[in-house]
């Protein structure tokens, strides 16, 4: 009793310092540059949160955060919009819904694709804050057992996600995946110091941008499909076909992948800290794995846009919970906003819930409402987002080709990574030709590094012993998952195959 | 409504354009200035460029534009490429760290910084080595005698690859205390963050951190500082850390930062340089900034800088020789 009257006590002390005009408004501001930012290719949220703060530091703490924190999840929300429009992710833990998202806008259903996602992420965010406010600390506690070896193993289970993006084949999804892997080598070796594959290049040393070959692979690659069948598509528009809307069927395959989506990313990407790019591939593997409607999906599945974007946002709201509970940044963007903290003169970590409570709960009680403003904002633009599809296709390649050199430029500021890009767009497209699937190589690049990373970490830790991986619960338990998932289509063939052999009656 | 946003783009670009022509020729500086912060946005290089920024636009000590550029990448190595083509600017600063000499002694960086030209010294900071707080290691000599007696059981992590910053202050510490650096077993993780996560979920001994990442950490007791490599005893919640040179091992560690100019500075441009870090270090806003960073103040003009580096050289190519790192 005492602690729910507690608990309400804080609930209102946070409501009454995110309520104040001034606030609500940061508040607003956070949000709609978030959405912005993630609109736009290049210019992530980590970018976007450092260069707002030099603005921080005249601001109060709480409304400092509730700023830099609107930025974060808002972020989330806008990236999925050029993802499903024109099939440039605006951010990397967007990449994984221009499968299905672009799918549905060439079906003409850009409206209710663009509407889920951003239900989806509302739903996701508001459960992310809510576990915040509930479990933090509890949740904090469980992410430090994520050491090197728990890591790894989770990174593993999330490579059997490959199979899922397979498209007719598995072994052309096995090879691109390699392709994926053998480029996350590339760049300075962190165990080691060495330089992998850089050839004396500095521009290289850090390894290839993913975002960069996403771009490439699938927004270029897409322009690329377009000349090749110029003549019949020089006037061909993607327009709209049905309502903006979610209709009634889409409801029913909305609300289970949306709470999958949720509750994989915030195990994923928040309890894990894995991130959120992670947390949607995983996300979709699951759909493909669980989902009645499985077969749908890469072919515009609506669980394909809402199981990921739930994630994403799922798993933004978790590494705050690293960031406000353990003082720990869980991701780039958090990173950032630990040091804004910092030079503010607040101290993120353990401590924080009791001495600066009204900095705490003014934060949480800005996300719930920063969520609404995101929802209330994204919905009414769902209208003006789809009137871009309303052009010719050529104009629309015109716009796709502006996006994406636009957005890998401002990245780093660097000329060879548009090469780079162009290199990806025409591998993507010869990859086309021979059909073999592309998202795999994003795949293995977004796994591959950390994989590398956190299995050689463990056997620093072990001195050489692969005995880490099974003798830990949490890593065991992992890779067990990844065994069902992997031998899961055989077990029909297998059980038939057995009683075969002892004689029964063979399967129908 | 676009067209009266064209004409005022169009009249903008105009005067840019007079601006530029009438000052050609002027004295220094006449140009734009462009300080080279040669990481992403939000880290150290990134904060020291843009706090120069700042103190210049504030204090009116620039009178023309100033921007800050990022170039990522390499460990600094795109920043160095890019300050060196821009040899003989002399509206051009890159800011640098210690990783300037160690990335061109292990060969990552294949210009030679001897080439830029060293403004100033202005900041630095240093490292600490933490343990859990219920590590059976209360105090640096019982950390020490442990490593001592089998280096390869206490591992230690930081939060960058071998052979850099974490790694080496450390190293640098064993070597002085007796121990062969080459026994140590170091893990690895991009970014102090993770190192901390693993340290706190118990999969290493201690970690070798900077001070600012951990000092919220040292504050709430979750871990405890055992030593610190500074000359004097820090504040603040570094106030009960003692100093290498407390516990007998007489050596520092200094992570600083500094400030240089592009190669082949003009004499001129290095004599108002000289002058207006000296008047800016000197400002208010400057030591306001340094506190709310928690950055140490660490000024030294040009002549003792080039010294200054000279010496972390030496002490480098020594300690990374030992170790292999050297080529």
């Amino acid at each position: 009793m005492d602690f729910l009257g507690h608990f309400w006590s804080n609930v209102a002390l946070g409501f009454g310092v995110a309520g104040t005009p001034f606030n609500l408004l940061l508040c607003f501001v956070g949000v709609f540059l978030g959405t912005l930012i993630g609109v736009l290719p290049g210019i992530g949220p980590m970018t976007g949160v450092a260069l707002l703060i030099p603005l921080t530091f005249s601001l109060q703490p709480a409304s400092a955060i509730i700023l830099m924190a609107g930025i974060y999840y808002g972020a989330m929300y806008g990236g999925s919009t050029t993802s499903i429009l024109v099939n440039t992710p605006g951010e990397s833990a967007s990449v994984v819904t221009c499968l299905d998202g672009y799918q549905m806008a060439k079906k003409g259903r850009a409206g209710p694709a663009l509407a889920a996602a951003a239900i989806g992420s509302f739903v996701a965010g508001t459960f992310a804050t809510l576990m915040l406010m509930l479990f933090g600390p509890w949740v904090a506690g469980i992410a430090l057992k994520f050491g090197p070896p728990e890591f790894f193993s989770l990174m593993l289970a999330g490579l059997t996600v490959v199979t899922s993006l397979a498209g007719r084949s598995l072994v052309k999804a096995l090879f691109s995946t390699l392709f994926g892997l053998a480029i996350a080598t590339m760049g300075i070796d962190n165990q080691s110091g060495v330089p992998r594959f850089t050839f004396g290049n500095p521009e290289l040393m850090d390894g290839l941008e993913f975002l960069t070959v996403a771009i490439g692979l699938f927004a270029l690659c897409e322009v690329f499909v377009n000349l090749a069948n110029m003549k019949d598509a020089v006037q061909e528009r993607l327009s709209i076909k049905g309502g903006l809307w979610l209709t009634k069927e889409d409801w029913k395959r909305f609300i289970p992948s949306c709470i999958r989506g949720t509750l994989s990313g915030f195990f994923v990407g928040g309890i894990a800290g894995a991130g959120a790019a992670v947390a949607s591939f995983v996300s979709y593997g699951l759909e493909k794995k669980v989902s009645k409607y499985r077969d749908e999906l890469g072919h515009g599945a609506i669980e394909g846009v809402t199981g990921p974007e739930s994630a994403n946002n799922a798993a933004a709201g978790g590494s705050l919970i690293h960031l406000l509970c353990l003082g720990i940044p869980g991701s780039g963007t958090t990173a950032i906003m630990l040091g804004a903290l910092l030079m503010i003169g607040l101290q993120p970590g353990p401590l924080l819930f009791t001495q600066q409570p009204e900095f705490v709960w003014g934060l949480i009680a800005s996300m719930y409402i920063g969520n609404v403003m995101l929802l209330v904002l994204n919905l009414p633009l769902v209208g003006m987002w789809v009137k871009l599809l309303d052009v010719p296709l050529y104009l629309l390649m015109l716009f796709i080709i502006m996006f994406s050199f636009l957005g890998v430029y401002t990245m780093n500021n660097s000329v060879q990574d548009l090469f780079i890009m162009v290199l990806f767009g025409v591998i993507g497209y010869l990859m086309k030709r021979v059909d073999i699937p592309a998202a795999p190589i994003i795949l293995g690049i977004v796994l591959g590094k950390l994989m590398e990373e956190k299995m050689r970490q463990s056997l620093v830790i072990s001195d050489g012993s692969l005995m880490i991986f099974i003798t830990r619960p949490i890593s065991l338990f992992l890779l067990f998952l990844a065994f069902v998932a992997i031998t899961n289509p055989y077990w029909k063939q297998i059980g038939r195959g057995v009683r075969r052999l002892f004689g029964g009656a063979p399967a129908a | 409504m676009f067209k009266k946003s064209f004409t005022m783009v169009a009249l903008i670009l105009l005067l840019c354009i007079g601006f530029t022509a009438s000052s050609e020729g002027a004295a220094y500086p006449s140009r734009p200035l462009e300080i080279v912060a040669p990481a992403n946005p939000g880290g150290g290089w990134d904060a020291m460029a843009r706090t120069i920024n700042r103190v210049l636009e504030i204090e009116k000590l620039y009178p023309q534009p100033i921007s800050v550029i990022n170039k990522p990448g390499g460990g600094g190595a795109v920043g160095l490429a890019y300050i060196f083509m821009k040899k003989g600017d002399d509206h051009e600063l890159v800011v640098f760290s210690p990783p300037l000499i160690i990335n061109t002694l292990n060969k990552t960086f294949t210009q030679n910084y001897k080439e830029l030209t060293p403004l100033a010294k202005l900041i630095t900071d240093y490292q600490v080595f933490i343990v859990k707080a219920d590590s059976p290691y209360k105090t640096f000599n019982d950390l020490l005698a442990a490593v001592k007696k089998n280096p390869n059981a206490v591992k230690f992590a930081g939060g960058s690859s071998p052979g850099s910053m974490d790694h080496l202050a450390f190293c640098k510490v064993a070597k002085m205390a007796g121990i062969n650096p080459k026994d140590l077993s170091y893990v690895a993780f991009s970014g102090g963050g993770e190192a901390l996560t693993t340290l706190l979920g118990g999969n290493v001994a201690f970690v070798s951190s900077g001070t600012g990442e951990v000092l919220t950490h040292i504050q709430a007791g979750t871990v405890r500082a055992l030593a610190i490599t500074s000359g004097v005893r820090g504040g603040g919640p570094l106030k009960d850390v003692p100093t290498l040179k407390e516990l007998g091992i007489n050596t520092t560690y200094e992570v600083w930062r500094g400030v240089f100019g592009a190669p082949g500075m003009s004499k001129e441009a290095q004599a108002w340089w000289a002058n207006t870090i000296k008047k800016m270090v000197g400002t208010k806003t400057w030591k306001e900034s340094l506190e709310k960073l928690q950055w140490v103040p660490a000024y030294e003009d040009a002549n003792g800088f080039a010294k200054f580096l000279k010496e972390e050289e030496k002490s480098y190519l020594d300690l990374m020789t030992d170790l292999g790192f050297a080529k």
